[in-house]
């Protein structure tokens, strides 16, 4: 008499599946966090007349130590004006918008520079400030 | 004699539901954070143009700033930063091309960037445009 040996069910515990997905959340996470620029340290200067800046292609950023970023990577200020002009190509209207976040207590030295390459790569600066509640 | 039966059952979470929990938690805070939107303020600054016939004819109001909050110069006078605005506007009444009502906003190197923001603002309230003058830097050898 023959016995029949029992079928072995092969099944990918169920269990790693929280942990599968927490790992590629993290992968992804840290993915984004290269052309993020929410890690950089600046505070926004204020403003009584804000709108929502909404998305744009290009995102300038001046920190407190004066340094600048360009969508989260740290460029110097030669090579700033090819490189917007380069994103910016071949857009048109809205999608010209650049974020300019600038530390509120950077001088003239360090933001105007910037303004004027944006100006000149045709960009429509959009500067990111926040909402003056009491006017001092 | 009876002897009454305890029942003590151990109640804990399942620990294969731990994942999911962290995994939950990790996108409610994802979705917090990017709700979050950046305001600001567009601004539109003209490129620079060598047009030298244009220049001649139009009179621009040039304001200065400086690292001092109060006080700005507008055509050369000393102005109160908080009168700039009925003064602005006095001026750019009288003025009815577009090209008249460029301001040329001058900044030291030591002017905050606030105080830039707070000043061109009130420039764009009053109907002006804005457009920037740096000091161009020269290298000259000595010899």
């Amino acid at each position: 008499m023959k016995i029949s040996r029992r079928p072995l069910a092969a099944t990918v515990p169920s269990m790693a599946m929280g942990d599968i997905a927490f790992n590629l959340l993290i992968f992804f996470v840290i993915l984004a966090k290269a052309t993020d620029d929410s890690h950089l340290q600046w505070e926004p200067a204020d403003s009584t007349e804000v709108i929502r800046a909404g998305a744009a292609k290009a995102s300038i950023v001046i920190d407190a130590e004066s340094k600048y970023y360009l969508n989260g990577q740290q460029v110097g200020i030669a090579q700033l004006g090819p490189q917007i002009e380069q994103i910016l190509e071949g857009s048109a209207g809205d999608d010209r918008r650049v974020l300019l976040k600038v530390h509120r207590s950077a001088t003239a030295n360090h933001f105007e520079p910037i303004i004027e390459a944006v100006s000149e790569a045709g960009g429509t600066i959009m500067h990111v400030l926040e909402e003056r509640r009491n006017r001092p | 004699m009876k002897v009454r039966r305890t029942c003590k059952l151990l109640v804990e979470p399942p620990s294969s539901a731990t994942g999911d929990i962290a995994f939950n938690l990790i996108v409610f805070f994802l979705v917090c954070a990017s709700i979050q939107p950046d305001s600001g303020r567009p601004q539109e600054i003209p490129r620079s143009e060598e047009n030298q016939e244009q220049k001649e004819e139009v009179e621009n109001i040039e304001i200065a700033l400086t690292g001092n909050l109060n006080a700005i110069s507008l055509n050369g006078d000393t102005v109160r930063t908080s009168e700039l605005g009925p003064r602005l506007m006095k001026l750019l009444s009288t003025k009815k091309r577009p090209q008249d009502k460029i301001v040329i906003v001058k900044s030291k190197i030591d002017t905050p960037y606030h105080h830039w923001i707070d000043i061109t603002t009130e420039i764009e309230k009053s109907g002006g445009q804005v457009t920037i003058q740096r000091e161009e830097q020269q290298t000259i050898q000595v010899q």
